[in-house]
Order: C-alpha cells, then structure tokens, then sequence
C-alpha cells in the first residue's frame, strides 16, 4: 500500500522550501508533492522515496504531519489513461477526494496518486479491473 | 481529634463572633494605618459599628504608586522584615512590607489553606512558582514549611528539571499555574514518564491566573490529581487570601484577616451576596502596611450558601476577569475569561491558542490563533474548516462577535511558561 504524508504549513515564505530542505537533509526523494491552499493555511501532500522517514524528521522538527494510505496507480503516458483510471471509478461508484499525479519517464510511463474514502476496497476494485497499483515497495524503488 | 480543620475553632467561628472579631481588628487596624502618612488624615479614629467601614475611603492601586517607596507604612524601619514589589509594568512599582508577625500570619494562612485541599506534612511538596519579588512563590513556601510539608523550592520553568525533581523525591502535591500545567504535560511524553502511571501526584494548587473550570477538570485529568483553585494578590501578602476546600465549589475568604466588601465598580456601592462585583478588601492583620478598602479590580460574587464543609467563612467565585482588562470589541464589553471558556469546552484546542484584537478597515476584529497539534490534525481540509466554522459559531452565539478563526502551527505561539498572556490587544499599535 502506497501512503502520503501530510504537513500543515502556515501559508507564509519559507514554509515549503522548510520542508523539502529537511527531506533532502536525511536523503529522502520525493516523488510527488500536491499542496491544497486555503489562504491562510495549506496542507502539503509528499509521496516521498522513504515514507517513514519522512514522517519521522519532519515530526521530529515539529512539524503536524499526518500518513496516509493511498493509491498509486501506475499508469501509461499516452492521452487518455487519467481518463480510463476515473472513468472505472466513476462506474464502480467510488468518489476520488484529492488526485494528483507524476511522469516517470517521458512518454513510457506515469503514476496517479488518489485519495479515497475506503482505500482498502478501492483497490481491490482497482487491482480486479485490471489495473497495476503499486506496493509500499514498488514506490519506494521507481 | 478532628483533623480536618487546620484551626478549627477559627475556620467554624460563628458569624455572630466572627463580625465581633472583625469589628475590634477593623479598629486596630485603623489605629496602626493612622501611623503612615498616607492614612493620617483620611481616617477617623474609629468606627462605631462594622458596617461603618463604608464610610472609609477607598485605596486604589494608583495610592500605592502614588505613594511609592514607603508612604504606606505603619511602623518603623526596624520592625520590618521583607518586601514584596510588582513588577511595575504598567506604571510605577507597588511595594508592601511585611513585619515578622506579618510573615508570620501569612505562613499560617497558607497552611492552613493548603491543609484545606488535604496537604498534610507526609506531602513532598513541589513549589513551581517563582520565588523572588513575586508573592506566589515565597507565600506557600513559608505556608508549607509551616504545615510540615517537604518543601521542594522549584520555582518557575526549566521543564526537564522539575518532571526529574518529581520522579527523584516522589513529590506528591504541585504549586503551579494553570497554562503551565498544560505546557507541562506536553514535556513528559519527551522525558518517558506517564505522570499517572510513574508518579505519586495527588494534589495541584492552581494559582497566579485565571483559568476556566474546563481547564481545571482537563488537568485533574491529565495528571489524575485533584487541582485545587487558589486566590491571593500582592497588595493582601500574596496567595492565601482564599482558598478552595474538598468541596471544590467556590473559595473561603479567610474573614478573620481580611474584611471582604463586593462593590459594584461604577456606583462603589455594595452589592448583595450572589451579585457579581469588584473585590474589596481591608486587611485586619497587618502591621507593616494596612491596607483599608483596597479596591482589587478582580471580578467576582459571593455565595449566599453556607459550605457543606463547615467552614463559615464565605467564599467567592472564580475571578470572572478584572475590571480593568475588560475589553470593549465593537461596543461590547467582554472579559477574555468568557472566550476563554468557550474555546476550552472544545477538545480540539486545547491550551493552544492565543485571541488577538485588531482594527481591521477601522473595524474591532477579534482574532482567534489556534495551533494545529499532531493529535487533532488527520490531513484533511474538512475536518480543519468545520473546527473553525464550530469557533466561530460558538462564539458569535455565546459573546455576539464574529472572530476570525486562524489555524497556525503548533508551537508557533508563544510558550506558557509562567504567567500566560493570553489576550493581545493590537488596537493602539499603529
């Protein structure tokens, strides 16, 4: 199972480049990152190389940080894959929360990140259907 | 033997005796005042029933600064022993002396408020109040010395050092403010001690701030202790004024030292028992420095019911705010203790958070800051709008303002180390 963490950032200068300094201080790749402004405040969403250990340094410099499961669907980078992944969804009734995705490689392949309500059945859903989610494993070694 | 009672005979004296005592102290104590040259001319020389005592002019925090260094005090330089300054913040510093038997006196008030809550001198007791000029300190050092206590003279911060004085004597009853409570019990879990589970605690003294009864239950709680509410001022000595007893509700007002008015602060007439009002208090005691009607500027009633415990002497509210930190926001008057109940009824924030008022586009704005700790944050944006939309909600209905409700990151705002302010008030800033 694939997982994000989650940090609650003030919305002011330096809060980003804070928390990306302090990932690539311990080694740690990040893979993905979405952030959610809301004026005030904004939450940072990291799909790192070393999900524990980003929770742990970034806890450990006193930042709220939260894990959480979620699925990484791996996809091909050609038009209209993003699209067949929601469309399944759509017809199995699962409603998407937050999505966010990356390329791994130009033109072969890329990766959508979604958040769900019941992460545990939709993937299974998603694994039935036919498509590649990706273990804890799998992400940390792309 | 009835070892409930430190004094029994004083603390169940019958009112009747009791206003007979108060009588005869009222007059020595206006008989010693007239000796300093602030007194002299502004009383008689005595008065003919207690109820007189209204008839005696008021002293303000302003005499004593106007009377500022000794202009107050009632005996020679020889007979006095200590004193005990403000630290003149907000203006010149008021300073009280103290003769032997004034430190006395005090000592004994303390014990016997602390052996109220049911200290007894097997306790191990840890005093977290700083020591010095400040009275918190020093008044329940001496009190718990008196009652024969292991005194541990802690005083105020230095976190790591005080959870490892409680782990190494075993310390048993706390003096320690409120906020720093809650600060507290943060540091513990960095240290690996569970304050339940590894330490022998059984009794808190919250003093020195005003706190909401929310906060008191979250830190019996916490530390699975019972928290005891505390009142004193440094102009009647220092803590030991009043004190609650087991019952929990309300705290006796040691009558026999102090004669307790309540005054309504615009009319300066006295108010029944059970209308809120101003404290004031003439000191029936003291030889170092009388003080005669000294108006607090702390808000509060009195109960009209006598205690379940026995004790006679009546006892006072919670401090619902002082008459001068009273704050007018778009025209309406409200204490910060009001705010600060609401947000402690709500888990979520806890200790964390400080309120703010501000002008806006030449607007009041009350500004809520709260910080957004690890075990209410689940990386969701919906759950962090409806704790603001439920702030906000709450207040406008309890206090008829509309706040502004900021999320800020937890330990963005200052520590509570000590005295908490909690309330910044940035109206005159620019």
């Amino acid at each position: 199972m694939a997982s994000q963490v989650t940090v609650f950032v003030e919305n002011r200068p330096g809060r980003i480049s804070k928390v990306t300094r302090v990932l690539a201080d311990k080694g740690i790749n990040i893979r993905a990152i979405m952030i959610s402004d809301m004026g005030e405040y904004g939450l940072i969403n990291v799909v790192a190389s070393d999900p524990d250990g980003a929770e742990a340094v970034l806890r450990d410099e006193g930042f709220t940080v939260f894990r959480k499961y979620v699925i990484g669907v791996l996809m091909e980078d050609v038009p209209g894959a993003l699209a067949d992944v929601a469309e399944f969804l759509h017809k199995k009734e699962i409603n998407i929360t937050n999505a966010y995705g990356f390329i791994l490689k130009e033109g072969a392949r890329a990766v959508l990140i979604i958040e769900v309500e019941d992460f545990v059945h939709a993937e299974r859903v998603l694994r039935k259907g036919g498509f590649h989610t990706l273990t804890k494993e799998e992400l940390e070694n792309l | 033997m009835d070892n409930t009672y430190w004094e029994g005979e004083i603390e169940k004296i019958d009112r009747r005796a009791l206003e007979a005592l108060q009588f005869d102290r009222l007059n020595e104590t206006i008989a010693r005042a007239k000796d300093s040259d602030f007194y002299r001319r502004r009383l008689p020389e005595r008065v003919e029933s207690l109820e007189e005592v209204e008839t005696l002019p008021f002293t303000t925090k302003q005499d004593l600064r106007d009377s500022f260094p000794v202009g107050m005090v009632a005996v020679p330089k020889d007979k006095l022993v200590r004193l005990h300054s403000s630290s003149g913040t907000t203006g010149r510093a008021t300073v009280v002396y103290h003769t032997r038997g004034d430190i006395e006196a005090w000592a004994d008030l303390c014990a016997r408020s602390m052996y109220m809550t049911g200290m007894r001198n097997t306790d191990v007791f840890q005093n977290m109040m700083g020591y010095g000029l400040f009275t918190g300190g020093l008044g329940l050092h001496y009190g718990a010395e008196r009652l024969g206590a292991l005194t541990i003279p802690a005083s105020s911060g230095n976190s790591k050092r005080q959870i490892r004085l409680m782990c190494d004597f075993h310390t048993t009853a706390l003096h320690i403010t409120p906020s720093y409570a809650l600060h507290l019990y943060g540091v513990f879990d960095g240290e690996g001690v569970e304050p339940k589970k590894d330490l022998g605690l059984r009794i808190a003294l919250l003093g020195a701030e005003p706190y909401s009864e929310g906060t008191r239950r979250k830190i019996e709680k916490l530390y699975g202790i019972d928290a005891f509410n505390s009142y004193g001022l440094s102009e009647m000595s220092g803590p030991g004024v009043a004190f609650e007893c087991t019952e929990k509700e309300g705290m006796h007002v040691w009558e026999d030292s102090f004669l307790l008015e309540v005054i309504d602060p615009k009319t300066l007439t006295r108010v029944p028992d059970g209308i809120e009002g101003e404290l004031v208090f003439t000191t029936l005691r003291r030889e170092g420095m009388p003080l005669i009607r000294y108006r607090t500027g702390d808000i509060a009633s009195v109960y009209k019911k006598e205690c379940p415990c026995g004790r006679t002497h009546r006892r006072i509210s919670r401090i619902k705010g002082r008459s001068d930190d009273m704050l007018i926001i778009k025209g309406v008057n409200i204490y910060p203790m009001q705010i600060e109940k609401i947000l402690m009824d709500i888990p979520e924030v806890g200790n964390n958070y400080i309120i703010e008022i501000d002008t806006v586009d030449y607007l009041d704005t009350l500004i809520v800051k709260i910080e957004v700790g690890q075990e209410t944050f689940h990386g969701k944006i919906s759950e962090l709008e409806g704790l603001k939309r439920r702030i906000t909600d709450l207040l406008r209905t309890e206090i008829l303002i509309h706040p502004k409700v900021v999320l800020v990151e937890h330990n963005s705002l200052p520590a509570s180390e000590g005295k908490a302010v909690r309330v910044i008030d940035r109206r005159g800033e620019k």
